[in-house]
């Protein structure tokens, strides 16, 4: 249901949603096989430190802990932060009142059946409810939500993220398991997660206003299928970009995924696809058109400062994956600059660290015979250069190249750097030590990609971000031209 | 003529295109379980009412129609919910569904085991864990000093299915006398309330005679005549508006009254695919159950069957009367030992002349009052798990992995 602006007293409860120090499950089951156990075994195994409370009209004992059979039958000098609902959704309403008459902080409700099965009114009907009592209600339809800093993770989800700088909100609850899921594997880092479902009640905007004071949150990633709360969103969103970026990948914009997103999570046809770029323009909200780029771009905002200026210079030992960024670069209206426009020595100084046959323009070819030590001579030139900006080191595997030793120069670059606060963004293509690195790199807090365009998308929405700073601080409009990444 | 093979006739079952579309398809349902046009599914919005009284009776009894059975029982409402309550708190009674299974595309498959001679007690208490654990028996009982061991059932839509999950896993111990399936025909009547297959317009009705509601209260002590007379009123067949409180069920869900009370009413009256059921929890009050197992001569024809059937189930103290097909039986009935005259009801069966032999033994303890767990033992009473082997192969030789 639509809201104006962020409410108070839903962004300050969130926090017991990613930390709470009592939860009460709903429909905690006694039997391996159904979600009511697993909830509670998952809160087990990720080693959640807080109190478990079952609520089972049935058992008098579920997973060893005292069951009571109602959320109002638990003793009143518990304090209940959280109640987690996973009983079918014709019992949600009593669930609900029992949740009010306890002053409980905040409700989940997992259940699905509501607006998503044509039962519109009841979900309304519900969700007023909770905000004439002041009960903030996340879902219903929901996956779960967690976060890695608290060992919380709540829901259907088999994953727990590695702790990072990402705060992951989305409607969908595929998208969110397929991103926890590379989490460990890919080391995307989180700071929390939410799947979203209906929304009915807790809307996007005040997750990312509560992201927005999350210090754990450098990144604040929204996956959205219908925005309800448009004016909300904008609202949140541009009192967070002064100090956090905020990405979104806006679904359901085909003719046939209109349908597909309603019957997903309720989510109905909005004003048209276009529109949304002039909402994500007006919030100062940055747009990624596919899923691959959402996630990369999370990463690089996450992990590094804006890029202030257009000068990047971008080292390399292959001159075709140079190429195809300086290609991107140009499609995403960034076009790279000849390294003498950006610094008149930078280029002699660079010659010292390739061969005669090198490339000294940008991007600069210190040809496929580059070692680890002439990759760190030239990164350091450009990354000192008070006229550069920022740096990409892309690596192309020859029969010569020491991956790893170069991983080691990029990543000493950025601890004797870092202080100059210039992103450096990092780029090997190649085969399983490329891999590997990457994630070496990851867990150093550089941003590292397999493929050339992954990079350029990456940079470009690091200079986006500056941009939109830049354009909050002066007071002026946000962008007129649409910040939607190419 | 072509054009009239190729013209479809909508059917939903109980619709009004019902005798249309008999009239151009009517074939006789083969097989013992056949998916019927216009089913319900379990979760499905006409099903609500059942489903809000199966999760919240336990915290009030107002679910149910609580004037009408302070009515037909002349007791005050708030005696009927304290008595309600404490019977559940005392897992003494537990509200059950009995779905019928056939239009779902179940077969009911019951079967019945033998131990042989010799079987040690630890080998039975292992075999009979085992029948407890294994989710896909519906219901089991397990029984003693008679002809046979278990008489078990499954609501399963491929016969292999049952043959390598269910029975493969245990039938070649060599405890095992034999297994003998009993396919259900005709699913008659279950702890004395009549199903869909009852005779004329049986259907629903209760079978609680006033002779067997006084043993009852003279037999145990967790009952008492009221308690009794009270669940006798929360089976007795009527109007589905009688049944449940509609208001309170849309207190509950936030739906209304009106929908609700329209969908179960087409579910139990109209369509007939439910049955709702306060089922006793007979172990806890220490009854026993005489089960009888009925062999007729082979040579009697199925309408000859099918008349002792109806006949027998004319008789209110059998609590439990199944037709089998395919099978070396043809009838089961069983009759409370503490609460009727089961000699009496021994000879009403052996006086049929159709009747080659009747196999008996003493039910002592139940597994499952359909998906519902009775064990509270264990921990796990009223812990419903539902299985269905739709799309599976559990033979072991399925091609997808």
């Amino acid at each position: 249901m639509k809201i104006d602006k962020p409410r108070q007293y839903v962004v300050e409860n969130l926090k017991y949603a990613l930390n709470p120090r009592t939860i009460a499950v709903v429909g905690a089951s006694r039997y391996p096989g159904k979600v009511g156990y697993q909830v509670i075994q998952g809160l087990k195994d990720w080693n959640f430190k807080g109190r478990i409370i079952p609520v089972n009209p049935r058992a008098d004992t579920v997973h060893g802990l005292k069951a009571y059979k109602t959320v109002a039958d638990i003793p009143p000098e518990i304090d209940i932060d959280l109640v987690f609902v996973a009983v079918p959704s014709v019992l949600i309403k009593m669930v609900l009142e029992s949740c009010v008459q306890r002053k409980v902080k905040l409700v989940t409700v997992a259940s699905s059946g509501f607006k998503e099965v044509g039962r519109g009114d009841l979900q309304n009907r519900l969700t007023q409810y909770c905000r004439d009592n002041k009960l903030a209600l996340i879902g219903p339809n929901l996956l779960g939500m967690g976060s890695p800093y608290s060992n919380f993770n709540c829901g259907f989800i088999p994953y727990l993220p590695i702790a990072g700088p990402v705060a992951m909100i989305s409607q969908s609850g595929a998208n969110l398991l397929a991103a926890l899921g590379n989490s460990q594997t890919m080391r995307f880092g989180m700071s929390f997660f939410v799947g979203l479902g209906n929304k009915a009640d807790v809307d996007f905007s005040e997750f990312v206003a509560y992201a927005g004071q999350d210090p754990n949150s450098k990144c604040v990633s929204v996956y959205i299928e219908g925005l309800d709360s448009e004016e909300a969103f904008v609202h949140a969103a541009r009192s967070v970009v002064p100090h956090k970026p905020v990405v979104a990948i806006k679904v359901g914009g085909s003719t046939i995924g209109v349908k597909a997103a309603m019957a997903h999570t309720a989510s109905e046809a909005g004003p048209g696809d276009a529109h949304y770029d002039k909402v994500f323009e007006r919030a100062g909200v940055i747009r990624a058109t596919t899923w691959q780029q959402f996630l990369d771009i999370s990463l690089a905002l996450g992990l590094m400062p804006p890029l202030k200026g257009d000068n990047f210079v971008m080292i390399t030992n292959g001159g075709g994956s140079g190429l195809l960024a300086c290609d991107h670069f140009e499609r995403s209206g960034m076009p790279m600059k000849e390294l003498p426009i950006i610094s008149g020595g930078l280029s002699q100084r660079i010659r010292a660290y390739m061969p005669a046959f090198g490339s000294p323009l940008n991007p600069v070819d210190i040809a496929g015979t580059a070692n680890h030590i002439q990759y760190h001579g030239a990164l350091i030139q450009a990354i000192r250069d008070p006229n550069v900006d920022g740096v990409i080191v892309s690596t192309c595997p020859t029969a010569i190249t020491d991956v790893a030793a170069i991983t080691d120069a990029v990543i000493d670059l950025k601890k004797r750097f870092g202080y100059l606060n210039k992103p450096i963004i990092a780029q090997l293509q190649g085969g399983a030590e490329c891999d590997a690195n990457i994630l070496r790199l990851r867990d150093a807090g550089i941003p590292a990609y397999r493929m050339p365009e992954q990079a350029v998308d990456a940079m470009v929405s690091l200079r986006k971000y500056a941009k939109i700073q830049e354009g909050l601080s002066t007071g002026a409009a946000a962008p007129k031209k649409a910040s939607r990444a190419s | 003529m072509k054009k009239d093979i190729l013209n479809p006739v909508p059917y939903v079952l109980g619709g009004p295109d019902r005798q249309k579309w008999m009239g151009k398809y009517y074939f006789a349902p083969r097989g013992i379980g056949f998916l019927e046009p216009g089913i319900e599914a379990l979760d499905a919005p006409a099903m609500s009412a059942y489903n809000i009284t199966k999760s919240a009776y336990q915290l009030k009894s107002e679910v149910f129609n609580l004037d009408w059975l302070a009515k037909e029982t002349k007791l005050s409402r708030s005696d009927i919910d304290q008595r309600i309550q404490r019977m559940y708190k005392d897992h003494l009674i537990m509200l059950v569904m009995n779905p019928a299974t056939q239009i779902y595309g179940w077969g009911l498959y019951y079967w019945f085991v033998k131990l042989k001679e010799g079987t040690t007690p630890e080998q039975k208490k292992d075999l009979s864990e085992w029948f407890q654990n294994k989710d896909p028996i519906c219901t089991g009982y397990e029984t003693s000093g008679g002809d046979f061991d278990y008489y078990n059932g499954n609501h399963m839509r491929v016969l292999d299915n049952l043959l390598s999950d269910v029975i493969g896993p245990w039938k070649d111990r060599p405890e095992v006398e034999f297994v003998h399936l009993a396919p259900i025909r005709r699913d008659v009547r279950e702890n004395s309330m009549n199903m869909w297959d009852a005779p004329g317009e049986m259907y629903r009705e209760f079978n609680w005679s006033e002779n067997h509601m006084k043993n009852l209260a003279k037999v145990q002590d967790k009952l008492d005549e009221v308690d009794i007379r009270i669940i006798d009123a929360m089976n007795r067949k009527r109007a589905v508006e009688d049944y449940f409180n509609f208001k309170a069920l849309s207190d509950i869900s936030g739906l209304s009254e009106l929908e609700l009370s329209a969908g179960i009413k087409e579910i139990v009256e109209n369509k007939r695919i439910l049955v709702p059921l306060v089922f006793m929890n007979w172990q806890k009050l220490g009854l026993t159950y005489k089960m009888f197992v009925v062999r007729l001569f082979q040579i009697t024809p199925c309408h000859r069957k099918a008349e002792i059937v109806d006949e027998l189930s004319a008789i209110d103290d059998f609590d439990t009367v199944f037709e089998y097909t395919d099978s070396f039986y043809d009838i089961g009935l069983w009759a409370c030992n503490q609460t009727t005259d089961v000699d009496a009801l021994r000879k009403k069966i052996q006086g049929y002349a159709d009747v080659e032999e009747v196999k008996e033994s003493d039910v002592t303890r139940q597994y499952r009052r359909w998906v519902c767990r009775l064990d509270d033992q264990h921990n796990f009473w009223e812990e419903c798990v539902f299985t269905d082997d739709f799309l599976l192969d559990l033979t072991g030789a399925r091609e997808v992995k």
